[in-house]
C-alpha cells in the first residue's frame, strides 16, 4: 500500500466499505439471536440503526481532530506510546481471533450444507490465501472488491420471495410484544450481527472528502440496515416462533424455501455466493490488523499480512476443543463492543488534555 | 602561297593548338586523376563496407557535369522508381538533382549505411567529391485488403496493412482535422523499427500522452518483429493473463478511439493497431455495434458479456453438480445426466479435461494446418471423434453440448486476446470446481473479479464501470443507447473536451 496518506476512497468507496464490514457473517444467525423477543423483532433493526448512527459519530469526530492518522496513531498520541502500544497489540489481537471467528463458522457452515465429504484444512487455506491477494491490493482494493461483492450478491434478495409467498403475514403484529428482560438480551445478542462500521477509524485517512465522510457512512449503515431489516421481516414472516428460538442459520432455511424448476436446493448456491460478503468482512478487519502491526513495529513490511493469516490459520485448524473455541469465539465478540465504547473514552482524554495545554 | 601558306598557317596554328590543348588536357588529366584517384578510394572503401550486402548496386554513369555512380540497394527500391528518379534526370535535367537531393557529408560512414538500407539512393559525384541522397524507398507492400480476424457484416471492410504510412493515411482520410497529430519515433538498437503515435491535441488527455510516451522511450529491448511485443513491455501488469490494451486491425475502430480522446501506436510491419487506455467492457464491444440499431446492438453486446462469463462457468457447473452436489439438480435432469454417464468410467472432472483438452488440440491444429487439409481434418476431427468417444463410452453426450457451446461462445469477444484468456481461465475453474465443488467455483470467481479490479491500463483502473466517472458512461456499457445521445466522451480518457 502506499506509503503516503493519498486519498484514495471517494464517496462511493466509503459508503460501500461501512455496508460491506458490517453486512457479512452475523446476518445468517441475526433472527435467531433476536428470538428472545419473539415476532416482535421485525422492527428491531430499524432500532440497531439508530444506535449505530449515534456511535460512529465519535470515531468520526476523533479522527477528524486527527486528520491523517489512524486510530493505532490515535492511541499512542494521546495515551502515551507503551499504553497506545500495548492498547493496540489488543486490538491487532482481538482482530485476528476475530477473523478466526468468522471464517470459522463460515467454514463450518459450508462443510455441514455444501462440502458434506470435506475435511476444511484446504479449503480454508485456499479462502486465506485470496483474502491475502485482496489486502495485498490496498485499501482500494478492498473498497472496490466490497462495491464488486455489493452488486454481485444483491440479486440474491429475489431468493427471499418464496419465503413470503409461503409465511403468514399475520405474525407481523403485535409490534410490541416483550418486556424488558427481554428487550435487553435481545440488544446483548443481537447488536453482534452488525458490528463492523467500526472498522472507519483505521482507514479514515484515506478518505477524500473528511468532512461529509459522517453522511456517506450513514448512507452505508442504513443501507445493511435495510437489508437486516428485510431479513428480519422475513424470517418473522415465514418462521413460528419455536423455529426462531432453535435454528441457528435462520437465512440459510429462508433460502431453502426456493423452488425453480431447473435447480433443486438453492440454498447451496446462496450460502456459496455468501462467499463474497464474508470475503469482504474479513479483508476490511485484515487490513486494518494489519495496519496496526505495522504501526507496533513502525515500519511497513510486506509479511506482516501473512503473518496474521498464519495466526488465524492455526487458530481454525488447531484441534483444541469445540467447547473452548466457542468460549473463545465468544469472549472475542464482546470484546468488540468495547471497540465501540473506546472512541468516547479517547474523546474525553482529547478534550481534557486540550484543556490542559490551554492553560 | 595561299592555300599552301594558310595551311601551314593552320597547320602551325594547329600544332600549337594542339600543344596548348595538350597541355591543357595533361592538366585536366591530372586533376581529374587526382579527383579521380580520391573518389576511387571513397567508392573502394563503400565497396568494402557493403561488401557482403549482393544486393547494394554500385552504376557509375557519366554526365556531363562530371562521372556519378549511383548506389543503391535493389531489394529496397523498384525499377520504374530509379528510371524516373534518378536515371532520367541525371541524363537529361541535372539541376533538378541538385534541387531535389539531400548532402552527405564523405565521412560520415554510419550516416551513409543507414541510409542505403532505409532505401534511400546515394550519388557520389567523383569530380567534386559531393554526396547526394535522394529517397527512392519504394520496396513491394500489401494491398488494402479485408479483414480475416475481425471483419463485420456490415460496415467498411478495408485493413490495415503492413505498411507504416499505408495505415497512417488510412486513419488519415478518416479524420482530416489539423489537431491530429503524429509523433515518430524508432525503437530497437537491432531492427530500428519505426513507430507511430497518433493522438488529437485538443482532446487527448496530456498527462496519459506524457505516461505513455516515457514508457516508450524508457524500454530497451532489442529487436522488435511485431506490435504485440511492444505491447507486451509497456502493459502495467505483464504477469496478467487478461490483455489491457486493444488491439485493432481496423481503421474505423481505431478513428473511433481517436476522436474518444485515446492514444494509438503503430508500427511498421506490424499489421495491428494499439490502443491505450482501455477498460475491461471495452473489450466486448465492437465497431459494428454503432453501426447496428440501438435495440441489436445491445442485445449482442450482452450477449458477449455474459457469454464471457457463461463459457468460464457452463463446465465448471457441469464437474460440481456431478461430483460434490448432486442435490442441486432436479430429479428428471439428474436422471437423464446419470443415464448419459452410464458407461462413462472417469469422474466428471477427468472427462471435461479430457474432452477440453481435445477441443484445444482441434482448434490449435485447425489453425496451424494448412487451408486445403484444416477443413478435413476438422470435420473429421470434431465429428468422428465426438462421436465416436460417446459411443465408446469415454464422454457422456451431455457433456459434448456443453463443451460445444461453451466453445463457441469463447469465440464471442471480438479481441482475439481476450477469447484466448478465456480458455486459459476457464481450466482455473474447471480445476477448482474440481477441487471443491460450487465453494471452489466461488472463490475462483472472487479471485477473477479481485484480479480484474487489480489491474491498470495505462495508470487508469482497468475495470471503469465499477464505479463510473461519468453518468454519460452509462450510456455506451452493456446497453448502449441511441447514437444521439452519446454525443459526449468516455470517462476512461479523461479529455479535455467533454
Amino acid at each position: 500500500m502506499s506509503t503516503n496518506k493519498r486519498k484514495l476512497l471517494n464517496r462511493y468507496h466509503v459508503v460501500f466499505l461501512v455496508q460491506s464490514t458490517m453486512f457479512g457473517t452475523g446476518v445468517l444467525s441475526l433472527p435467531q439471536r433476536l428470538s428472545s423477543l419473539g415476532y416482535s423483532q421485525a422492527l428491531f433493526p430499524l432500532l440497531f440503526g439508530v444506535i449505530a448512527s449515534l456511535s460512529i459519530w465519535p470515531m468520526i469526530w476523533i479522527n477528524s481532530k486527527y486528520k491523517n492518522e489512524n486510530l493505532f496513531r490515535i492511541n499512542e498520541i494521546l495515551l502515551g506510546k507503551w499504553i497506545g502500544k500495548s492498547i493496540n497489540l489488543f486490538i491487532v489481537l482481538q482482530f485476528t481471533l476475530f477473523l478466526a471467528a468468522i471464517i470459522s463458522s463460515y467454514m463450518n457452515l459450508i462443510q455441514t450444507t455444501a462440502l458434506p465429504e470435506q475435511t476444511l484444512t484446504i479449503p480454508v487455506l485456499f479462502f486465506l490465501l485470496l483474502l491475502t491477494y485482496i489486502v495485498n491490493g490496498g485499501i482500494k482494493s478492498v473498497a472496490r472488491f466490497c462495491i464488486m461483492a455489493f452488486f454481485i450478491t444483491i440479486p440474491m434478495l429475489y431468493f427471499l420471495r418464496w419465503a413470503i409467498e409461503k409465511g403468514e403475514m399475520s405474525h407481523l403484529f403485535p409490534l410490541f410484544n416483550y418486556n424488558g428482560h427481554e428487550f435487553f438480551e435481545a440488544l446483548r445478542k443481537g447488536y453482534l450481527s452488525i458490528l463492523g462500521y467500526e472498522v472507519i477509524m483505521f482507514y479514515f485517512p484515506y478518505i477524500v472528502n473528511q468532512k461529509k465522510a459522517y453522511k456517506h457512512a450513514l448512507v452505508g449503515i442504513w443501507i445493511s440496515i435495510f437489508l437486516c431489516f428485510i431479513t428480519t421481516l422475513v424470517s418473522v414472516i415465514y418462521y413460528s416462533e419455536w423455529q426462531l428460538e432453535n435454528i441457528e442459520f435462520t437465512v440459510l432455511h429462508l433460502f431453502k424455501a426456493g423452488e425453480f424448476s431447473f435447480i433443486e436446493r438453492i440454498d447451496i448456491i446462496g450460502i456459496t455466493l455468501w462467499i463474497f460478503l464474508i470475503l469482504s468482512t474479513s479483508a476490511g478487519y485484515l487490513w486494518s490488523a494489519k495496519k496496526g502491526l505495522d504501526s507496533l513495529r513502525s515500519k511497513k513490511k510486506k509479511y506482516h499480512v501473512y503473518l496474521i493469516t498464519i495466526v488465524i490459520f492455526a487458530v481454525v485448524v488447531m484441534p483444541i476443543p469445540l467447547e473452548s473455541q466457542k468460549k473463545l469465539f465468544e469472549g472475542s465478540y464482546y470484546v468488540g463492543y468495547l471497540l465501540l465504547v473506546w472512541p468516547i473514552f479517547l474523546s474525553v482524554v482529547h478534550i481534557l488534555r486540550k484543556k490542559q495545554v490551554q492553560q | 602561297m595561299n592555300k599552301k601558306g594558310r595551311h601551314v598557317v593552320l597547320v602551325k596554328n594547329l600544332k600549337f593548338v594542339r600543344s596548348s590543348i595538350g597541355v591543357k588536357y595533361q592538366k585536366k588529366a591530372q586533376s581529374e586523376v587526382g579527383n579521380s584517384t580520391k573518389a576511387e578510394q571513397f567508392i573502394n572503401d563503400l565497396k568494402k563496407h557493403t561488401s557482403k550486402m549482393n544486393d547494394v548496386i554500385f552504376k557509375k554513369i557519366p554526365t556531363s557535369e562530371s562521372v556519378v555512380t549511383v548506389i543503391y540497394s535493389s531489394s529496397l527500391v523498384d525499377k520504374i522508381t530509379m528510371q524516373l528518379m534518378i536515371f532520367i534526370p541525371l541524363a537529361n535535367h541535372l539541376n533538378q538533382i541538385h534541387q531535389v537531393a539531400e548532402v552527405i557529408k564523405t565521412t560520415d560512414v554510419n550516416g551513409i549505411s543507414s541510409k542505403l538500407i532505409s532505401g534511400q539512393t546515394l550519388l557520389y559525384f567523383h569530380q567534386s567529391n559531393l554526396l547526394l541522397s535522394i529517397d527512392t524507398y519504394s520496396a513491394p507492400t500489401r494491398s488494402i485488403t479485408n479483414t480475416e480476424t475481425e471483419s463485420t457484416v456490415i460496415g467498411p471492410q478495408d485493413a490495415f496493412t503492413e505498411s507504416l504510412e499505408t495505415n497512417i493515411s488510412l486513419v488519415k482520410r478518416r479524420i482530416q482535422n489539423p489537431m491530429l497529430k503524429n509523433e515518430e519515433r524508432t525503437i530497437g538498437k537491432e531492427t530500428n523499427t519505426k513507430i507511430s503515435i497518433l493522438y488529437i491535441d485538443n482532446i487527448v488527455n496530456h498527462e496519459n500522452l506524457e505516461r505513455l510516451r516515457s514508457r516508450i522511450d524508457h524500454i530497451d529491448y532489442p529487436a522488435y518483429f511485431d506490435i504485440s511485443v511492444l505491447k507486451q513491455l509497456i502493459e502495467d501488469n505483464p504477469l496478467s493473463p487478461f490483455p489491457q490494451y486493444y488491439m485493432t486491425v481496423r481503421p474505423d475502430t481505431v478513428s473511433y478511439y481517436l476522436l474518444d480522446g485515446r492514444m494509438v501506436v503503430f508500427m511498421d510491419n506490424s499489421q495491428d493497431a494499439l490502443v491505450c487506455p482501455t477498460s475491461f467492457l471495452e473489450m466486448f464491444i465492437s465497431i459494428e455495434d454503432y453501426y447496428n440499431r440501438w435495440t441489436t446492438a445491445s442485445l449482442l453486446r450482452m450477449l458477449r458479456f455474459f457469454g464471457f462469463f457463461l463459457t468460464i462457468m457452463i463446465t465448471p457447473m457441469y464437474i460440481s453438480a456431478l461430483t460434490f452436489h448432486p442435490e442441486i439438480l432436479p430429479y428428471e435432469l439428474l436422471l437423464n445426466l446419470q443415464e448419459s454417464r452410464s458407461k462413462v468410467p472417469f469422474p466428471p472432472l477427468f472427462e471435461v479435461l479430457f474432452i477440453e483438452l481435445i477441443i484445444e488440440v482441434l482448434r490449435e491444429a485447425g489453425s496451424r494446418m494448412p487451408a486445403k487439409v484444416g477443413q478435413t481434418i476438422g470435420i473429421v476431427g470434431g465429428i468422428v471423434i465426438g462421436t465416436a468417444a460417446v459411443e465408446a463410452g469415454l464422454i457422456s453426450n451431455i457433456l459434448v453440448v456443453l463443451v460445444a457451446t461453451s466453445a463457441l461462445l469463447s469465440f464471442l469477444p471480438p479481441i482475439f486476446l481476450m477469447s484466448n484468456t478465456s480458455r486459459f481461465v476457464r481450466y482455473i475453474f474447471i480445476l477448482s470446481a474440481g477441487l471443491f465443488g460450487l465453494f471452489g467455483q466461488m472463490l475462483a470467481f472472487a479471485w477473477l473479479i479481485t484480479h480484474l479490479l487489480r489491474l491498470n491500463s495505462l495508470g487508469t483502473p482497468f475495470m471503469t464501470p465499477v464505479i463510473p466517472r461519468k453518468a454519460s458512461d452509462l450510456m455506451d456499457s452493456i446497453v448502449r443507447f441511441p447514437i444521439a445521445n452519446l454525443k459526449e466522451k468516455m470517462g476512461i480518457s479523461r479529455s479535455q473536451k467533454k
